[in-house]
Order: C-alpha cells, then structure tokens, then sequence
C-alpha cells in the first residue's frame, strides 16, 4: 500500500462518487414517486424528511462538496500543469470543503433541530 | 582501539518471504550498528553477511545509477543505495523495507518486474531517426534540449511505476515510466515518428488511465515529473496533426544552426 | 469522444447546474411538499434546466461508474458489456426522469 496526499484524494473521490451514483438513483425512485400522484409523493418525501437522514443529508453535502473541489483542483492541474504545489492543493481541497460543508450544514442541523 | 559496542544499533524491519517455506511474507528484525556514513543498503549487506545469508535483495552499482537496489522504505519508494540509515529511522531507531509493492514478489525484496519491461518496449523507447540525416551533426535549439533534459536522467528503477495505484489496480496501464520515456521521443527534434507514438498512447491503457495522483513525481528518486509529461502527452495527442506536421518542417532544418532570437 | 472527455465536460456542467440546484432547491431547507416545489417548476425555464441537469448527472455518473470499474483489471475485458449496461440504464433513467420533471403540474 503506497498511501500519500495523492491516494487519499483518489481513494476519497472514488469513494463518494459511488455514493454519489447509489444516493443518485435513490434520488430518482423517491422524486418519481410523483407519477403516481401528489399524495404518494409527500408521503415518500415525509419518510425521508425524518431526522436520521437529515444527518444523512449532512453527509450527502459533505460527498458532493468534496467531489466537486476534488475535481476542480484535478482540472486545474490538467490546464495549467501545476504539479508543484500537489500537496498544498490538497490541503486546500480539504480546508475549502470544510467550509463548504459547515456552511451548508449548519442550518440543516438546525432546521432538524428545530423542526 | 575501537569498540563495536559504543556504537548505537538500529533495528531493520525487513519483510520477508521464500515462495518454497512460505505462504505468505511475514516480517524480521535485525539489529545493526549504526557506524557513521550507513547506507539502507549497507545494512542490508551487514545482515546478509553476517547475520542472514539467505536475505534476497538486487543491487548492483551503489551509485544511484543502475536502478536495481530500489525498495519501499518506510511507506516510499526510494533507492537504498544512497538513503542514509540515520535519516530513515524513526523515533525508535527503526526502518521498516519492503520490496517494491502492486508487484509480484519472487523472494524476500526482490520482485517481478517483467510487466515493467512489456509496457516499456510497448512505446518503443528507442529513437526513430529521419530518412536522410544530417552529415555533421543534428543542431538542436536550447528549449529542445531542456525538454529533453526533464525527461532523458530516467534510470528505470521502477520507483515510479510501483508506487502508482492504478498499476496495482491494471497491469494494462502503460504506467509512468513507459510514457515518460514516449514523452522524452515524442519531444525529440530528431524523432521520425511522433505521430504514430501519439495515436499508440491515446487510448484507454495510455495518457486516459493515469488518475493524477502523483506518488510517480514523490517517488522519482531522480526528481523527474511523469505527471507532467502525461498531461502534456494528452495535449498534443489532441493536436496531433500539427504536431507530425511541425516535426516534419523542423526535420527539414536539423543540420542548420538555431537562428538566434 | 473519450469517456475522459465526457467526464471533464459533464463534471464543468455539473458545477454549475449543482450550485444552482443547492442554491434554489435546498437552501435553506425547509419542509419539501409538493405544492412548494410547483410554485418553482410552473415555469417551462427550470424544466428544460433541469433537464439539461439531469442529463449531464446521468452522464457523468455512468461514465464514472464504468471508469471505476474497468480500472480494475479482471474487468477490463467486460469493458464493452459495461459500456452497453451503461447506455440502457442511462437511456431509461434518463426516460423516467424527464417524465418525473414533467410531472410537476398543478393537479388539474
């Protein structure tokens, strides 16, 4: 195993992209629910308004924020040919979606919290 | 007089694994005395010479030149012939070497690098000269030369190769050092055939398989850039053309002096 | 077109169709049902985004899919069956999808 800054972003692109691509078809069956009428829709969409996944949703943001920086700092590197600073860009990557997650889920914690 | 003993000792963690007894690595310590001026390989000489005669390991020229001697030192691929024992122990005083991993290991830290050495000649490493060349000599421009300069010190230890992901996930991947090596040709003024060795790397196993992850620039222990030369591979593949057109006007001028800027 | 190339123009694509989505859609959250989500998609204009969005979605998880796959070498020759399971699952998510968005009418 040959673990640095660059496999761990990799590993972790990987990683919610699959989950990106599971939560994405599950994304489709509860928002299809709407073909069969209204009511079936806000009764799905109650089930997973539940707290459980509101945390669930917390860890959603998280996945696609950082695939998301991940893959900004890997285009840049395919544009401008930055190899130099690999490292620190992780970093960044890491810092920026940090920021972007607590952003984001902060008020869902809160929402949850207060209903 | 001098006494071995006041010398502090190191501990060598070395994996260890003999395909007859074994079925699967398992790891040794071995103790070494720390003399100043120690190399990695040093100890590894001490133990087989005095301690273990069965330790199996490649080294040859002890200069960081062959590229035979390198090993995965503490979680890096590195050459051990010019790492300093001091410097790669912990805290404890020990150093963990393993061979070279995603490789398959015949015994002790000597591994398999025959899928290393198909990918190499799959890019046809070797210069493809023009038709008619110049009688004197090829003149070539500084910015030429400095191309190849990033690429051409490459001594095919497989420090790079082993330490990318993406060979441990596929042995079809050409692999950094292979296109590395196409990069250094593809660059060359002198070379015939840049097109056809761009039209060879854009495929699936080529430039599209690397994933950018960078351990083939950290593990390079000749500080070359294989990331750079792959991404820059993926931009002339896509202006190929132009690239075959502009090398054949340039093979039109090779004996003639770069006019000054 | 390279699947290498699908992946980096759907990725730029989704950037942009994902802010927009998060922005609008999810922020703040609040209590999704469907009369808040017609008021929104009463307008021909956020259909055909979403649309397009969901399009790009499709393309670039697929093609992720498929990519993550065939990096694994005992794959690599199911590569074609892969791409073939790809393009139908696309074809009907992408079906179900778009007949999903348009579903977003008022009752009548």
């Amino acid at each position: 195993m040959y673990t640095s800054s660059g496999f761990i972003s990799f590993a972790l692109r990987r990683l919610t992209g699959v989950a990106l691509v599971v939560y994405l078809f599950m994304h489709l069956w509860v928002i299809g629910s709407v073909n069969a009428g209204p009511e079936a829709f806000d009764a799905r969409l109650a089930f997973v308004q539940q707290p459980l996944f509101k945390l669930l949703e917390v860890a959603l943001l998280a996945a696609v924020v950082y695939h998301a920086v991940d893959g900004i700092r890997i285009m840049v590197v395919h544009y401008t040919g930055i190899t130099e600073y690999r490292k620190s860009m992780f970093y960044a990557v890491l810092a920026v979606s940090t920021l972007l997650v607590i952003a984001g889920g902060v008020p869902i914690i809160r929402f949850m919290l207060e209903g | 007089m001098s006494n071995p003993s006041t010398h502090p000792t190191a501990t060598v963690r070395i994996q260890r694994f003999n395909p007859e007894t074994d079925a699967k690595p398992h790891m040794q310590e071995f103790q070494v005395e720390l003399k100043p001026g120690v190399t990695v390989l040093d100890a590894l000489h001490e133990i087989k010479t005095h301690q273990d005669g069965s330790l199996t390991f490649r080294r040859s020229c002890r200069h960081a030149i062959c590229g035979s001697c390198a090993m995965h030192v503490n979680g890096k691929n590195e050459l051990v012939c010019n790492a300093p024992l001091k410097d790669r122990l912990d805290r404890n005083g020990r150093i963990t070497i393993r061979p070279l991993p995603y490789l398959p290991i015949i015994k002790d830290l000597v591994v398999d690098r025959s899928s290393f050495w198909e990918q190499y000649l799959r890019v046809k490493p070797w210069l493809m000269p023009p038709a008619d060349t110049p009688e004197k000599e090829f003149r070539m421009s500084p910015e030429e030369v400095a191309a190849l300069n990033s690429a051409e010190t490459c001594i095919m230890c497989g420090a790079c190769y082993s330490s990318c992901q993406i060979v441990g996930l596929t042995k079809e991947y050409i692999g950094p050092h292979a296109l590395l090596k196409a990069f250094l040709r593809v660059m060359d003024p002198r070379d015939a055939i840049p097109g056809a060795r761009l039209a060879d790397l854009d495929g699936a196993d080529g430039v599209y398989r690397c994933r950018t992850i960078f351990n083939c620039i950290d593990a390079c222990p000749k500080n070359l850039n294989p990331t750079l030369a792959i991404e820059t591979l993926r931009k002339l593949a896509q202006k190929r053309e132009a690239f075959e057109q502009a090398r054949i006007e340039r093979q039109k001028h090779l004996d003639e002096p770069i006019p000054a800027r | 077109m390279r699947v290498f190339q699908m992946q980096r123009i759907s990725a730029i694509a989704l950037v942009v169709f994902l802010t927009i989505h998060m922005i609008v859609v999810h922020y703040p959250p609040f209590h999704i049902d469907f009369d808040q989500i017609i008021i929104r998609m009463a307008d021909p204009l956020w259909k055909a985004i979403d649309i397009v969005f969901l399009f790009f979605v499709l393309v670039h998880a697929l093609a992720g899919a498929w990519v993550v796959l065939t990096d694994v070498q005992r794959f690599s020759r199911l590569k074609r069956a892969f791409a073939g399971a790809a393009i139908v699952i696309g074809l009907i998510a992408f079906y179900y999808g778009t007949k999903t968005i348009l579903a977003f009418q008022p009752p009548v």
